[in-house]
This record gives structure tokens, sequence and C-alpha cells, in this order.
């Protein structure tokens, strides 16, 4: 396992670096989210050396979770659901205008709306995560 | 000639040996009884018990079920493998582990092959191949369309190449039947590596969920070649081939469901690339106008509607079958009836990803219409699009390429072609959706078609870009001139100007418009010049 020492904002962290052979595999596999104690606070403003840590905690957090993804390319209109809220299978959870049209984004499944990746009006690309369902 | 002699010597008129005994005839009979009984039992009580536990039928109860009752006549049940290496000379397979043969559903004639799990697998070898292939051969020669049942472990690896040469003989067979009978595969268990080819090469494939799997190299070998951990269900299973893949064109939760989904099926394909589909008479009015039409497109261009809601309102009775209803939602797919008549609908859907044109789309529509066009089924086309789907994730996955599909399937069709164009009908897009210039034979638009070279918006910056930067207020002027471009050219009477349009209709006259239109050409004939076969792009 490789050791680095990476400062964010200031403050300098240190992470271990361990290799696990095909790199394919290692960004697939979910991973556990880091506990809520853990320094790091958004994989973009993480250094590139610090990639490898950083890659799972963009993966979905919960294990049995869901992203909902973004289609196509679009922009975020607003979102039809809050944090924390029960959905079923089938339920708008944002409308996504795309294509001059405002598409319903639904829930594949019921959940628990576990968070909203992006803001309201953002510029989303094909495959960017909008919401966890947990 | 005495009489008693007579008597004594023949029966019925047939003569027989006055030697012969009754007791020597029974003998041969139990010794057939005893054969058959074999067969039938398959792999033996303790391998069907096993089959029964996973929630499988097995391959005789799957035919059963799917046949009307009694029709089904089986074929080479005494057939053997022939297999003397690697201690196979000692293995039994009654049936050679597929059942073939023939019998009806709905009265019309159907050719079946079932593979049997509880016999060696349900492994492919020579004979089994040879089964498989007597049974097309069959069903091509008379017309019957051809049903197999997939639940096989692969291919009997100790017949070696002679179960390379059977799959291979069953590849070549329903490539020379596609387009002559419908072919339908069904998986109820396990289909992989080289098997998965024949189902792929036939017109549709329907999977039972949970038992059914389908991939070319299983977990283990792609744990061993590239490291992904994934199971057989999350690689292969029916809802991966079903909203991914897009392999399967339909699935349902169990074996009876599914039976029942071939059955459904089947009553909207006609038997063979000659006959028509079977009429079946319906209380709907063909006459009926429904205002509740008019209601469906919402007054904002930018709102979603449902197509499907478009279709249950205008076919016989409200009743269709959406063909791959999970995978590339954007565009509908499916059977339904216009006077007890089959067609087939392809539909831009605006409620998913703005009813785009894209990769998938693409591939799933042209199937469609092809296999629409080999078996004599009349193609309606609902319009509402917002286009060709832009990004590099598009373009780099050859969207000119898999998107051009469209274009060679609707213009190759020689069925009737009609079209309605409800909304949003721009550039290529338009042009794609059988345009009249594809050789549609007639097309309708609803008042609120929009149909032009492009969008109003994008349309306004390019031609009053000088006007509108010039302007005081560019925004307001830009707001104008898109206005107007839309009052002036996103409306269908431009296109109806040109002939291009046959007519504007009320929406709510829609089932009666299709179904004159449909009548009108029933007696087309359209061909093209002499040739091998044109290159769709694949």
């Amino acid at each position: 396992m490789k050791k680095y020492r990476i400062t964010i904002n200031g403050q300098s962290y240190e992470v271990g670096v361990e290799e696990l052979g095909v790199s394919a595999s290692v960004a697939s596999v979910p991973v556990a989210p880091p506990a809520s104690t853990t320094p790091v606070v958004a994989p973009s403003v993480l250094p590139a050396a610090a990639a490898p840590v950083a890659a799972p905690s963009a993966a979905p957090a919960v294990a049995g979770a869901t992203t909902v993804k973004a289609p196509m390319p679009g922009t975020v209109m607003s979102f039809k659901v809050v944090q924390g809220q029960a959905v079923k299978k089938g339920d708008v959870l944002l409308l996504l205008e795309a294509m001059k049209m405002e598409n319903e984004i639904v829930a594949p499944s019921d959940g628990t709306v576990a968070s909203l990746r992006v803001p309201q009006g953002a510029a989303v690309n094909t495959g960017d995560p909008l919401v966890d369902l947990s | 000639m005495h009489h008693g002699a007579f008597a004594r010597h023949y029966q019925h008129g047939i003569p027989i040996d006055p030697i012969r005994t009754v007791s020597y005839m029974d003998e041969k009979l139990k010794e057939l009884s005893e054969r058959r009984a074999k067969v039938l039992g398959g792999g033996g009580p303790k391998r069907v018990a096993a089959q029964h536990e996973k929630g499988k039928m097995t391959a005789r109860e799957r035919i059963e079920s799917l046949l009307d009752p009694g029709s089904f006549t089986e074929i080479d049940a005494f057939v053997e493998h022939r297999c003397t290496v690697l201690g196979m000379s000692e293995v039994e397979a009654p049936g050679e582990g597929v059942v073939t043969g023939y019998g009806t559903i709905d009265g019309r004639l159907v050719y079946v092959f079932a593979q049997d799990f509880t016999v060696i697998g349900g492994s492919l070898g020579e004979m089994h191949a040879a089964k498989i292939v007597k049974a097309m051969d069959m069903a091509v020669k008379v017309g019957a369309p051809v049903i197999g049942i997939n639940d096989s472990g692969g291919a009997r690896i100790q017949e070696g190449v002679d179960a390379l040469c059977g799959y291979g003989d069953i590849f070549y067979r329903n490539v020379k039947a596609s387009g002559v009978v419908p072919q339908i595969s069904v998986i109820m268990g396990p289909c992989a590596g080289g098997a998965v080819y024949s189902p792929a090469l036939t017109d549709f494939v329907i999977m039972t969920e949970k038992t059914a799997n389908m991939f070319i190299t299983g977990p283990q070998v792609i744990k061993a070649v590239t490291g992904e951990d994934v199971s057989a269900e999350a690689l292969g299973g029916a809802h991966v081939h079903a909203a991914t893949s897009g392999v399967a064109h339909l699935t349902y939760p169990n074996e009876a469901e599914t039976i029942a989904g071939i059955r459904r099926l089947f009553s909207f394909l006609p038997s063979n690339n000659i006959e028509d589909a079977p009429l079946v008479a319906s209380s709907d009015d063909v006459a009926r106008i429904d205002a509740a039409l008019e209601e469906i497109v919402p007054e904002s261009p930018t709102k979603p509607f449902d197509v499907r809601d478009v279709i249950v309102r205008v076919f016989d009775g409200g009743d269709y079958l959406e063909i791959q209803p999970l995978y590339a939602q954007n565009i509908v797919t499916c059977f339904a009836r216009l006077g007890g008549r089959t067609v087939g609908i392809i539909a831009n859907q605006p409620k998913y990803m703005a009813g785009v044109l894209d990769i998938n789309a693409s591939d799933k529509a042209a199937h469609f219409i092809r296999f629409c066009d080999a078996f004599n089924i009349p193609l309606v086309t609902f319009v509402d699009t917002g286009g060709y789907l832009p990004g590099v994730g598009q373009e780099h996955g050859g969207v000119i390429r898999h998107g051009a599909k469209i274009l060679y399937a609707y213009s190759e069709a020689t069925v009737p072609k009609l079209t309605v164009i409800l909304r949003k009908a721009y550039g290529g897009a338009y042009i794609a959706m059988c345009s009249r210039h594809l050789g549609a034979d007639q097309v309708f638009a609803w008042p609120t078609a929009e149909i032009a070279v492009m969008g109003p918006d994008g349309a306004a910056n390019i031609i009053f870009k000088k006007e509108i930067e010039e302007a005081a207020d560019p925004v307001a002027v830009r707001k104008e001139k898109i206005a107007e471009y839309k009052h002036n050219f996103a409306n269908p009477y431009t296109a109806a100007a040109r002939g291009y349009v046959d007519d504007v209709i009320d929406p709510a006259e829609t089932r009666p418009r299709l179904y004159r239109a449909l009548q009108m050409l029933l007696g087309k004939r359209e061909q093209g010049p002499a040739r091998k076969h044109g290159n769709i792009p694949v």
C-alpha cells in the first residue's frame, strides 16, 4: 500500500492507496460510504493523486441504493421531491428540460430519496447522477 | 370358399396369419409402450422433481400447455445419440434431450421443439440437433411457424465437433427460415455460449424471469478474464435483456404467464410470408369517432404525453401487444388490430426522453419494421419526436450507422405504410419516421403537427441572426422571430401544400381515416428491381 499526503483547503490528510489489480473492477464495485467524519469534502476538489481513493465515494453510497442518472443532456428544471421523502416506482423525481421537452424523470423503484446530486438549474450530461434512492 | 374359413383367416377384410397368435402382438405392443414410457419419463422422477422445484415445467409439460389440448404429435421420440467415446456408450438419453413435433395454437399449425433439461442437462449433441433441424425443415416446407423452447446446459462436450455441427446446422436453418415462417424463441432456463445465437437469429426472444439466463460467456469466465464479479442474473437475466441489452422482446414472471404470452403474440402473426395474419372480429366500430383524442396533445409544446393513450383509442378494443416495452422506451413498437387486421405500430414516445431517436430506438424500430414487412403486416407510424439525440456517446456509438437502419427499413418495406404526425416532426427525424419521401402511402397530420426543417428556436437564430444581433432589444426580437417562424412554418399546412401530407385531420377521426386508408391499400403491390438482397447498414 502506498501512502500519500494530501492537502485540502490548507488541511493535510494522509491517505493509503492500494492497487487491487484490474482497475476497471475497482471503480465498478460499490463501496461502503466513508464515515460521516471523513474529512473528504467532495470528490471534485481532490487532487488527481487521490483519485483512486475518491472514486468509490462518488459511487452510490448505500448498498442496495439506486442512482437515477440523466438519460440525455439537459437542464434540471425543478425537483419534485425532497431529501428523505419516500417515493413509489413511477413517481416523478424531477423535470429535466432536454430536446425542448420537460421530461419527467421517474423513480425506477420504490425507495427513499437519499440525496439530490445536483442543484436546480444544473446542466447535466448523459449518465450524470441526479438522485440517489435508498 | 367355405364361409367359416373366411371368417377365421380374415378380420375387417385384412388377411391374418393363422399361425400368429394374439399374445405375439401383445408382446410387440408391450415393448412399444415400454419404450415410449421411457422416453416420456425424460430424465426420470428425481430429475423431474428437481426441475419442478426450480419452478420449471418439464419440456413435455411446456409443450402440452402451449398447444391446444391433445393437439401435439411427437416426432423422433426414439432418436438416440451415437456417441461412444468418453463414457457416452453407457449413457442413456431418452428422447435425446429434446422433444419435437407439431400441433396447433388456436387451431393453427405450429412446429415446436423443447429442450429437456432433465436429460443430461438438455445438452445439445449431434442427434439432439438433428431432431430440431428436422422439425424446422418440416415447418418451412409446410409454412408453419416454429417455436423453440430453450433450457439447456449447452454443447454436449463429449460429442466434440459433432455438437458444433449441430449448432451450426440450426443457425443455418434459422437464417434460411427467416422471413419465410415466424420464429419464436422461448428461454426458460440456461442458454449460454453459442446456443444464444439461435434465439438471436429468430424473430422474437421471450424470457421467463429468474430461471432464464442468456450470455456468450458466463460469470466464471468473466471473473477469470476481466476480474468483474457478476451473478448470472445480473449478467444475462430476463430483466437485463429486456431493459438493457434489448435481446429479449418479451419477459414474464413465470412459465404459465410466458406460455400465455406466446399464445397472445402468436395470435397477431401470420403463419408464413404468403399468408395474412388471422382476422379477428371486433365489436369496435371502424367508423368510431373519439373526441378524447383531441385532448391528448398538450397545449404547451414542451409538455410530454403518453403516445400509448393515442394507440388505445385508435385500435380495435384498445388492445395492443407492446414488443420490447422496457428497451429504448423513447420509441413504442406494438401489434394491434384495425378492423380485425393485424397492424404493426411504431410510435415516438414523448413521455420518455422526449421521444428522441437514438441508437437503441433505431435498432428496435428497424427490427420491428422488417419483421412486419416480411410477414405482410401493414405499418402505422405515429410521429412526435424531439429529433436525433445529441451527444458524444451517440456519435461515437455510431448513431449515423444505426439511425440509418430506420430509413432503410421503412424505405425497403412494401406493405401498406400509414403515417400520422401528431406533433413535432423536424428535420432528419421527420424524414426518418415514415415520411412520404420514404414511401409512406398515406400521411395524415393532426392540426397540432409541426413539420419543418428544424425547431423554431434554432431556425430563428440562424435565419434572423443579423436582425436579432442588431436589435435594440435582442431578447425581445428573438422571441418575436421565433413566434413568427413558428406561425409561418411549424405547422402541417406547409407540408400539406406540397402534398407531402395527404390530409390534415381532426384527431377524433383518426380511427376511421386509418381504417379507410388501410382498406384502400389492401391490394398494394410494389416490386423493385431484381437483386440478390440489399445491404442494410448493420
